[in-house]
């Protein structure tokens, strides 16, 4: 076939040019590596996103109502003081729910004797490790008893513990809570940091009705945690609760919202939104280097074409047709914008895996690169390899000669 | 029918605005097996005759008929196929592909015919152990003396078994010893194979090789006279290929 031997013809070219070679690829390898790079981050910052969710102790069928209005973990304003007690119970009674678990948060200094830290302390419902499945390696949850009689008792995790006793067992020693004194009852099961450097054992437990008369000292709720009775359900409870909450807030039609709603697929959205941003500036910034890199190719294979005009001539008096002048310049681009995207994806690849191994940044190596690299630098030899094939073809022998 | 004819060919260039005629109304008919010189002073239009005898270019008047067929009617396609198969170059500044062996430069025409003959590398070995360079086979065109590249390029006009030979000023690089021996093979070339040669020359010792020799002068045919000295020059001692 003499497509075949024109593509033969192009390959021993590239080889016999390597200067000019080198330099068609640059361009490429830099647009084709960073391209390569910057998906991997962004595959590797999902992951690590996706394991924070997996630790923040969402299951399919649960979600979080938070008071005030705005988006996830970001309030935009408006009043904190929103959720209540009644607003608990008024979903509590939705035959979709399964269990509702109300929560006061606030970040208090513990201290025991010397030793004090900083600590997030909720306060909760005993219903709190079920929905959570969260073990007690010591002692024992709080129970409805000590929520009736508000008693102050504390479920320590593993961090607080640690700082406070040491390798000492906490347990029945007293600890204060900024000015109010508590009895340690258990202690959390240690989970670890995450792979992102969360500390989920960075937090106690009081009962809910501690927290409100004693920490506190309010009703209103920093959120609450619904589980519905089958994954399906979400969407039509989340609905339904905001119907209930509405009412009972009594805003008008036109008011937004002084709740929120925290759900695994909320959060997904979120960290893919402001992922996708990045991604496409930092995408644009590969596509204009790519583009740089197709300019190179053209502008090199204009210049070779100059200095090759004798072996265009040479080739067009033994018989070339401007068919096969046009196929091996073409070939030629094709080839070095492809050995471009070849080499930029080792680049790259290798820069993912240091990036890892180093702690640098999170990636994760996909397939994506490999086929976007490769349709990439064809398209570009392609695009910016046809110009210069055709001016070289169209070059008449008699003045390629002289 | 003969195997070149030229009908009126006149061919003009446009420089700086002005049409310079480089060929004025030039007819010719060179028969197949001849040995035919073309000669003449630089500019007089040796170079431009060769380009449109060799269907490299166009003439702007007139008509060219090779071997039967009337060059400026046929596509770019077909004069490429015409050039393939027909006629074989050989150049004063040897134009080899660089870098490129010696073996697939003498190849590189079979890569344009419509089919790759599959003893293209035993034809190719064949053609250059004919013309001495058996040896050499796998050097580049750098690693040749200028006596051996332009017997390259001998053989490689050669390789499609070519009608006509094309030479332009074949020893005009080259020293009178190796001059000589170029002539030489052109003249077998002639002698035993019967293959057409024109050779455009601007040295009348080299002119005296072919049987024919052309005068040109300011774009005409001065003379046309057949060589009486041929069969001395063919068995006489060897003579001085360039000056």
């Amino acid at each position: 076939m003499r497509i075949f031997r024109n593509l033969k013809q192009a390959l021993r070219g590239v080889a016999l040019n390597k200067g000019n070679t080198f330099l068609m690829t640059l361009g490429i390898i830099v647009g084709i590596g960073s391209l390569t790079v910057i998906v991997a981050i962004g595959e590797g910052t999902k992951a690590k996103v996706l394991d924070r969710i997996a630790n923040l102790g969402f299951g399919p069928d649960s979600f979080s109502v938070y008071a005030g209005s705005g988006r996830l973990f970001f309030r935009s304003g408006g009043r904190t003081t929103s959720l209540t007690l009644e607003d608990v119970d008024d979903i509590r009674a939705l035959p979709t729910v399964r269990l509702v678990i109300p929560r006061q948060r606030k970040r208090m200094r513990i201290i025991y004797k010397k030793e004090f830290t900083t600590t997030r302390v909720y306060g909760v419902t005993p219903e709190w490790q079920i929905a959570r499945n969260w073990d007690i390696t010591d002692g024992i949850f709080f129970s409805d008893r000590h929520m009736e009689r508000k008693r102050r008792v504390i479920v320590l995790g593993s961090t607080p513990a640690k700082k406070l006793f040491g390798d000492k067992d906490p347990i029945d020693k007293m600890i204060r809570v900024g000015n109010v004194f508590f009895r340690v009852i258990g202690l959390l099961e240690e989970k670890g940091l995450t792979e992102s450097g969360y500390d989920p054992d960075d937090r106690s437990l009081i009962p809910l009705t501690t927290s409100m008369s004693r920490l506190t000292h309010q009703t209103y709720l920093h959120s609450a945690k619904v589980m519905v009775m089958n994954p399906s359900l979400v969407e039509n409870t989340m609905e339904d609760i905001r119907q209930i909450l509405r009412e009972n807030h009594n805003l008008s039609p036109l008011a937004d919202d002084d709740f929120r709603y925290v759900t695994p697929e909320g959060i997904m959205q979120w960290v893919t939104e402001s992922a996708q941003a990045m991604n496409r500036m930092l995408i644009l910034i590969s596509t204009v280097s790519l583009l740089v890199g197709g300019i190179v190719i053209m502008n090199i294979l204009l210049v070779s074409i100059r200095e090759r005009v004798h072996e265009i001539g040479i080739r067009r008096c033994f018989g070339a047709r401007r068919s096969d002048i046009t196929q091996q310049f073409l070939f030629e681009s094709v080839f070095v914008s492809l050995l471009g995207g070849i080499l930029g994806t080792l680049i790259g690849l290798t820069l993912s895996i240091i990036f890892q191994r180093f702690d640098i940044l999170p990636t994760k190596i996909t397939w994506e690169p490999f086929a976007l690299a490769f349709v990439f630098s064809t398209v570009i030899g392609l695009v910016f390899g046809i110009q210069p094939a055709r001016k070289a073809a169209m070059l008449s022998p008699e003045e390629a000669l002289r | 029918m003969s195997l070149i004819e030229l009908r009126s060919i006149s061919k003009t260039y446009k420089s700086a605005g002005l049409d310079v005629e480089v060929l004025k109304d030039i007819s010719l008919r060179i028969e197949e097996g001849e040995y035919v010189s073309i000669i003449g002073p630089s500019g007089a239009g040796k170079s431009t005759l060769m380009t449109i005898m060799g269907c490299l270019g166009l003439p702007t008047k007139g008509t060219y008929i090779l071997d039967g067929e009337e060059v400026e009617r046929v596509s770019d396609r077909e004069l490429s196929r015409i050039r393939n198969e027909k006629i074989g170059f050989v150049f004063q500044a040897f134009h080899l592909l660089p870098g490129v062996k010696a073996i697939d430069n003498v190849m590189m025409p079979l890569l344009y015919s419509r089919k790759v003959p599959k003893d293209a590398r035993q034809r190719a070995e064949a053609v250059l152990d004919k013309i001495g360079l058996g040896h050499r086979m796998t050097h580049t065109p750098g690693q040749l003396s200028g006596g051996e590249q332009q017997r390259v390029t001998i053989a490689r006009s050669l390789i499609n078994n070519p009608k006509i030979i094309l030479a332009d000023e074949p020893t005009g690089n080259l020293d009178s010893k190796n001059g000589v021996e170029i002539m030489k093979t052109f003249d077998r070339l002639n002698r035993e194979e019967g293959t057409t040669i024109i050779l455009i020359t601007h040295d009348r010792e080299v002119a005296r090789h072919a049987k024919r020799i052309l005068t040109i002068k300011d774009g005409e045919i001065e003379s046309d006279q057949w060589n009486e000295n041929f069969q001395k020059s063919q068995t006489g001692p060897a003579r001085s290929g360039a000056e």
